[in-house]
């Protein structure tokens, strides 16, 4: 035994064994008991009871609200990155040519360091039906006031463009970095080419900023999926908005772990959302590797 | 050192370790946990510690949580074993916790002295299946709530005693601005599941059906009583008397003129209202049509942990807080009035009355009548309400009629309902 632990062999295993036991303890096994859990119903006081697949079968045919909850976290996720992603791509593309530089990166990343709380306020303030700032503008152009956040159907949008704001510089900055690693000879050969603007974006820094672009993309999808903060601090004391328009699948599972003290099939809820999510983040990776990432 | 000193040295550790492991014997830390701030519980402190102070080796803690984290923090403590041996727990919760096994019942002394000094609807709210789970404690009474001014400036000197005189004074009272939104509403409904559900209940209470069998095995959300509420709350916003974004919480600032909402709101009003507060805000019976009327109260209940080791020294604290004394209030009772909420404990209430104004003696009229009955601690009764609220929000917006929603809500309910044993 002694031999061994002083080998070679041994070496890189005793220098990871700690980050091995932490990834154990605290990523192994939670996803090994909840799946356990989601094959049980379980409400933490008593001993789990073996369920089978009904926990399963139950979200998947008769639970009125969660596959409402999932196309809604569809929804916010892709219009998310639908709007954000884009909308980060050209002012990160704009800013980059610009001078002060360090000026606008100062003022992209305000959102990010600025707390979800303070966000939540701020924008609830904004989207006040009554005297709301947005409302007020409108009505000095004789337009209507809708109820941002107390319409139904306006409820999930309003969330999309608070959180397009909130990464918004997230976005930009990882943008600026993959922009700034385009060798700059690549623009002065298109130029000489005769590209123009629209050129020079569309054949030499849209193909080069695939890696970013994928990288924006899958990480925006993932946290779009599983978020539900600003939900909470948008939509106080409601149960996802009015009308549970704006309740995300997240915020569902939470309400049935915490609230519901139904541990199973809040599991089953996690594993399904795991699923989706895999699925979809493995065709954004076969999609957009075609035709660059992969060389680059 | 010769051999007598040692032997009066080992006597002497013998005994000092003696009376070491007896006093750890008799020493106790009783944990309490509620959801009210320091401030807040600062009587109950002081009677922690003259309770301390009677009692030699009995040691008090207090856990403050959040409300909205209390259940939460129940199981974690419970799952990490490291349970209070107190907890003021809300009255739904109850069902769950002793199916789980997780509450102590109260002896039989503390059990009689329940039974004797408190009212049938408090005790109700502290009882499932026969069973008495813990001494009630704070009250909350729900009744229609009215900004006196309003309705005067409406020309309305009394408030509505029938729901199509509600509809008449609300609809005159509600202006709109430019834009279509309403600034003064005549009648709000407020965001959270007990906002909607809580009033929805009242109502049905008032028109004389509970929500719920009285075995809380089934449901009469489908009944004719309960389709007429919800038709009517939703009539309120399709004729734009309400909305969404017109809440209880503008009541503070004068843009409500009535809504259905519990005693606790009192001093949050009277700091909004200041001196202004007895001529603004009147209460009355809940607006009903036919019969006796009714509403509905909830109540919190101070319960013992199953798994604690001080269950006796548990009980006696409880029965120490809640037993008035000579020279007033209980301490439990004590820390209700200085929140401006009602004790369950009926000597207690008559004190608190006895100097009340208007706006308290209207709230506690409701229980001394009989008309308020208690909240049915149903199984998963926190999951049932979140269930009807998402089914009252969708006949307020129109997306369903009452019937079709309370119909949806009683499926949905009745199933959660056939799981208790």
């Amino acid at each position: 035994m002694r031999a061994f632990l002083s080998s070679k062999k041994a070496a890189p295993w005793l220098f990871l064994s700690p980050v091995i036991l932490f990834a154990l303890v605290f990523f192994v096994l939670p996803v090994v008991f909840a799946a356990y859990v989601s094959l049980t119903t379980w409400d933490s006081l008593t001993p789990p009871r073996w369920v089978g697949l009904r926990n399963y079968e139950y979200l998947l045919t008769r639970d009125p609200v969660f596959l409402r909850t999932l196309w809604q976290t569809l929804y916010f996720a892709i219009g998310t990155l639908a709007i954000g992603v884009p909308l980060a791509l050209v002012l990160a593309y704009a800013f980059s040519r610009s001078r002060h530089q360090g000026l606008w990166r100062v003022l992209y990343t305000v959102p990010m360091v600025t707390n979800i709380v303070a966000i939540g306020f701020i924008f609830w303030f904004v989207f006040r039906q009554t005297d709301g700032l947005l409302n007020r503008v409108l009505g000095l152009f004789g337009l209507p006031g809708p109820g941002w956040l107390t319409d139904p159907g306006l409820a999930m949008t309003s969330a999309i463009l608070v959180f397009v704001w909130m990464e918004l510089g997230r976005n930009m900055l990882l943008f600026a970095a993959g922009l700034g690693s385009i060798d700059e000879s690549y623009y002065e050969a298109a130029k000489l080419d005769g590209a123009g603007h629209w050129q020079l974006f569309r054949f030499v820094t849209l193909p080069l900023l695939r890696p970013t672009l994928l990288f924006v993309v899958i990480t925006g999808f993932i946290s779009g999926m599983s978020y539900f903060t600003l939900m909470l601090v948008l939509f106080p004391g409601t149960q996802g908005g009015p009308s549970r328009a704006a309740l995300t699948t997240g915020q569902y599972m939470y309400q049935m772990a915490f609230e519901d003290l139904r541990m199973g099939r809040a599991s089953a809820v996690s594993y399904i959302l795991f699923a989706l999510v895999s699925v979809v983040t493995l065709i954004q990776l076969r999609v957009m590797r075609r035709g660059g990432v992969d060389a680059h | 050192m010769t051999r007598g000193m040692i032997r009066v040295l080992g006597a002497c550790s013998g005994t000092a370790l003696l009376a070491g492991a007896l006093s750890a014997q008799e020493a106790r830390t009783i944990q309490v946990a509620t959801h009210y701030t320091q401030e807040q519980a600062a009587p109950l402190l002081a009677c922690f510690e003259a309770y301390e102070a009677e009692h030699p080796g009995i040691t008090i803690e207090h856990q403050q949580t959040a409300y909205g984290d209390f259940l939460q923090t129940i199981l974690t403590s419970r799952v990490g074993g490291t349970a209070p041996d107190i907890y003021n727990v809300y009255s739904v919760w109850v069902p769950q916790l002793a199916s789980a096994g997780v509450l102590e019942p109260p002896p039989a002394g503390v059990a009689d002295f329940i039974t004797q000094n408190y009212s049938p609807a408090t005790v109700g709210a502290a009882t499932i299946g026969g069973q008495l789970w813990g001494i009630p404690t704070e009250l909350s009474i729900y009744a229609l709530v009215y900004n006196r001014k309003l309705l005067e400036q409406a020309g309305y000197g009394e408030p509505p005693r029938t729901w199509a005189e509600l509809r008449e004074i609300a609809q005159k009272i509600t202006t709109t601005n430019d834009q279509g939104n309403i600034d003064v509403g005549g009648y709000a409904y407020g965001t959270s599941v007990a906002e909607g559900v809580h009033p929805f209940y009242a109502q049905m209470f008032a028109e004389g059906v509970a929500p719920f069998a009285e075995d809380g095995r089934s449901t009469n959300l489908t009944s004719p009583e309960a389709v007429k509420v919800l038709s009517e709350q939703a009539a309120l916003f399709a004729d734009g008397i309400t909305s969404n974004a017109i809440t209880v919480d503008n009541f503070a600032s004068g843009a409500v003129a009535m809504q259905i909402s519990a005693n606790w709101n009192k001093f949050g009003w009277q700091e909004a209202f200041g001196d202004q507060f007895a001529d603004t805000v009147g209460v009355a019976p809940i607006p009903h049509d036919g019969g006796e009327g009714g509403t509905m109260l909830y109540s919190f209940l101070w319960a013992v942990d199953a798994t604690s080791d001080a269950k006796e020294e548990s009980w006696d604290l409880l029965s120490y807080l809640n037993t008035p004394r000579a020279d007033g209030l209980s301490c439990t009772g004590e820390m209700l009035a200085g929140m401006g909420a009602f004790s369950g404990n009926t000597a207690d209430l008559e004190r608190m009355t006895a100097g009340g104004d208007a706006f308290d003696k209207a709230y506690v009229e409701e229980v001394t009548s009989g008309r308020a009955v208690t909240q049915p601690n149903i199984w998963q009764a926190a999951e049932a309400d979140r269930i009807l609220r998402g089914y009252i929000d969708q006949a307020w917006a129109g997306s369903l009629s009452a019937e079709e929603a309370l119909a949806s809500a009683d499926a949905e309910i009745q199933a959660i309902l056939d799981e208790q044993p």
